[in-house]
């Protein structure tokens, strides 16, 4: 499992190369490379009945967050998103935050 | 009533499942302990055996369920077996004090007799026992508090004695 990480890496890398060479790495800025959170810390479970931990993964209107945003794998943007549809039935949070 | 049984379940197992309700929030505590009663005999008539019960106290709902904006949350974890959830359900659903209920299945296959129960003797009572939330307690200290919530504004923090609130 960590080979086909690395080989992704490895690709994303080469594609910014081939844009030009923008990133300077500077610290941070564009080309930060985002980590899953739950997979940098596996002691976070993701678990509808934790709403304030969902409530990063979800922006103000309700709406869930991108995995292009938030930076999940998509074995954990998977969960997360089972997990909100839950929390949702239950009322802890928003199926939508209306504009009134 | 025969079940086809599935064939995935291994013979002689449990399936652990957690159920969430919420209760409308003017339950009053006899209320809350009734439906857990009431529960309690359907998962363990049919075999199931309770790990957890816990009262998640009065909470603020995202989104109005069933003309309320708060509930009293209500979380079980068990081992069941077949028919045992719906048999739950159904009779959740013909209670009117409960306004939302959800059953998630953990773990399939679960050995009943080699997982330990967090039951312990005070444990239906502490489920029945909902705490004032902030805001009920905030309301009755000040005077000019809106009076939508007639029976906890009587009884705010201290413990009302049972049976005096109105159910």
């Amino acid at each position: 499992m960590s080979r086909t990480d690395d080989d992704i890496d490895d690709k994303s890398d080469d594609r910014r190369g081939g844009k030009g060479g923008r990133g300077g790495g500077g610290g941070g800025g564009l080309n930060r490379r985002k980590v899953c959170r739950f997979c940098a810390e596996a002691t976070t479970l993701i678990d509808y009945k934790n709403p304030q931990l969902l409530r990063s993964f979800v922006t103000d209107r309700g709406k869930m967050v991108p995995r292009r945003i938030s930076g999940s794998c998509a074995r954990h943007q998977r969960a997360i998103s089972t997990a909100v549809r839950r929390a949702r039935m239950l009322a802890l949070l928003p199926i939508t935050v209306g504009g009134e | 009533m025969a079940r086809l049984q599935s064939l995935s379940d291994a013979p002689g197992t449990s399936r652990e499942y957690e159920t969430v309700y919420i209760l409308r929030p003017n339950t009053a505590n006899d209320g809350v302990a009734e439906i857990n009663t009431k529960v309690k005999g359907i998962i363990e008539g049919m075999g199931g055996k309770i790990l957890k019960v816990d009262n998640w106290g009065k909470r603020r709902l995202a989104y109005e369920v069933a003309k309320e904006r708060k509930g009293i949350y209500l979380y079980w974890r068990y081992l069941a077996t077949a028919g045992v959830v719906e048999e739950t359900e159904r009779n959740l659903r013909m209670l009117d004090l409960v306004i939302r209920f959800m059953t998630v299945r953990l773990d399939d296959s679960v050995d009943a007799e080699a997982r330990p129960s967090e039951i312990d003797d005070g444990a239906y009572e502490r489920a029945a026992t909902t705490a004032a939330d902030e805001e009920d307690m905030f309301l009755a200290r000040g005077d000019a508090a809106p009076a939508d919530d007639d029976d906890e504004f009587e009884n705010p923090v201290a413990e009302a004695p049972p049976g005096t609130e109105a159910n």
